[in-house]
């Protein structure tokens, strides 16, 4: 892995224990108002100024990256849990069943994927879950067919055929022997993405869809104070920088590991 | 219809909009209405769905083609360097720039151009529907991330071109190295990029929704917010089905473009 590699990873490492942490690292509410002190610019008090609730940013970005990373990790392992189940079906039994899943996912496929996440999110009252699930209906197709071409080609590997020659029926031979197999494909593939389900969380937030208010996601903090962005940049400026630097090292970090192991973009090694 | 409304109008709204009868019988309704042209009206402002799509899109579609024009031909020519430039500092630089740009969130860039150039330095309109001054900040916008993938997939593409036989041949036979980049190696590389270019011009005739919705853009992405935001049903449906079928028959257009650009579709074509 290359310098660029390693740095991205530390970010993220480090994000990922700040926001497990973070009750313990400030010792402010992220929702306490504070109508003496609106819209202060960045001081020693509130490193990166207060919000037009006189809440403080730095705890709110920091709460907020709480639930903006994890909404996007929870839907991108809920959109491999669904794509491994598809695709392992989907290319072991091959025939009806695989015509039948291969079509729904062209067809969630042919549609334009932000669009589909929002129509989605409509159907249910606005919150984290519905994020997850708007997240998720969208992203599980391309895994599924990742996964079905990986089960294509071991599905005629000598050792599955001795597995069904010493009697292992149909489920074992799924989830003992095919499963691990693919786990590694698809984990690699989640973390590739992780950067593409940043964006989105954040755009679905952005467009009021996720966690309301008063709690704070990366997404809804820039579109809450993007009124003010002529008198108060500093804040729509923080947390815009957090979702571009953690998609930016998701997408290095990526980057470097396809070069590594090369990998292509359909996850076929190339 | 307020919420006070007395059960005999409740039931006389449900019975004029056939939502007294079973939900297959609804939905058959409402696609034969839909095979028809007829999409319904809107919940708040009484008009017809189809009608208000028709007028908007336009505005849609200038914007799209607005961010392409921005957007393909700096993409096509730093894909190509950074290709022909693979490992060196060109080729880092452009790089570096791509994934950047394909990591900051559309909503986010769009408002610090809008703060630099329509706040700050006063050069254009901050937001509005307009003319070309309108136009230029949001299609810069749609444009990044566009230009970005474009940039990317030339790299790739062009890589993959420059090691092929008849490169070598053509160098071989003394042709001017320039006319090698741009004649034999962008030809072959571009039909890649053409299918990324396709489908990032159909979903922004989706309406960028994104954007639109910044730059108070009368398009249809800003049309389909509004009509989420106030659960406007009808409009909401519209939209979806009319973007959905522009997304398909803009691939439908790329999988036809192929048969121009590239000779081996054409022969593989007649095969059949």
């Amino acid at each position: 892995m290359g310098l660029t590699g390693k740095i991205s990873a530390l970010f993220i490492v480090s994000i990922f224990l700040i926001s497990v942490f973070s009750p313990f690292l400030v010792n402010k509410d992220p929702d306490a108002i504070d109508l003496d002190s609106l819209r202060m610019p960045p001081s020693l008090g509130h490193p990166l100024g207060t919000d037009n609730k006189g809440r403080d940013i730095l705890t709110r970005v920091i709460y907020g990256g709480r639930i903006s990373i994890s909404v996007s990790v929870m839907a991108a392992l809920l959109s491999m849990g669904i794509g491994l189940l598809v695709g392992l079906s989907s290319g072991y039994a091959g025939g009806k069943v695989d015509t039948v899943f291969m079509g729904v996912v062209d067809l969630v496929l042919s549609f334009p994927s932000l669009l589909l996440a929002i129509g989605v999110s409509v159907l249910f009252p606005p919150g984290i879950y519905t994020v997850m699930i708007a997240l998720s209906s969208v992203g599980w197709a391309s895994f599924a067919r990742l996964i079905r071409g990986q089960v294509l080609m071991l599905k005629e590997s000598p050792y599955i055929e001795s597995a069904r020659a010493i009697g292992c029926n149909n489920w074992r031979i799924v989830f003992v022997h095919l499963l691990p197999q693919c786990m590694p494909l698809a984990l690699v593939m989640t973390g590739l993405r992780l950067g593409g389900y940043i964006l989105t969380e954040s755009a679905l937030s952005f467009l009021g869809l996720g966690a309301q208010p008063p709690t704070a996601t990366w997404g809804s903090m820039i579109s809450a104070n993007r009124a003010y962005i002529n008198s108060a940049p500093w804040m729509v400026l923080s947390p815009g920088i957090m979702i571009a630097a953690t998609a930016l090292c998701f997408n290095l970090l990526g980057d470097s590991l396809r070069e590594r192991y090369g990998i292509n973009r359909e996850g076929r090694a190339g | 219809m307020g919420e006070r409304s007395s059960p005999e109008i409740i039931s006389k709204v449900r019975k004029e909009i056939g939502a007294d009868k079973g939900v297959a019988r609804q939905y058959v309704g409402y696609v034969s209405l839909l095979l028809r042209g007829e999409m319904g009206r809107s919940y708040y402002t009484n008009r017809e769905v189809l009608d208000d799509i028709m007028t908007k899109f336009p505005n849609t579609l200038m914007l799209a083609l607005g961010a392409m024009v921005i957007a393909v031909p700096p993409g096509i020519l730093f894909g190509l360097i950074a290709a022909l430039k693979k490992g060196r500092v060109a080729d880092r630089i452009i790089s570096a720039f791509s994934i950047s740009l394909l990591s900051v969130p559309v909503f986010w860039s769009g408002l610090l151009l809008m703060l630099l150039f329509g706040l700050v330095l006063k050069l254009l309109p901050p937001s509005g529907t307009g003319g070309l001054r309108y136009m230029l900040l949001p299609a810069i916008t749609l444009s990044l991330p566009a230009l970005a993938t474009i940039a990317r997939v030339t790299r790739v593409s062009v890589l993959d071109v420059v090691d092929m036989p008849f490169i070598r041949t053509a160098r071989a036979k003394g042709i001017a190295s320039s006319r090698i980049n741009a004649v034999h190696i962008l030809k072959n590389a571009l039909i890649p990029v053409v299918t990324v270019i396709g489908l990032d011009f159909a979903s922004y005739l989706n309406g960028a929704v994104l954007t639109e919705t910044i730059f108070g853009w009368d398009g249809i992405g800003r049309f389909t917010m509004e009509g989420i935001i106030k659960r406007d049903y009808p409009v909401i449906m519209g939209c979806i089905i009319v973007g959905t079928t522009l997304f398909v028959l803009s691939n439908l257009v790329v999988d036809i473009l192929y048969y121009y650009i590239d000779p081996r579709v054409r022969i593989h074509g007649t095969d059949r």
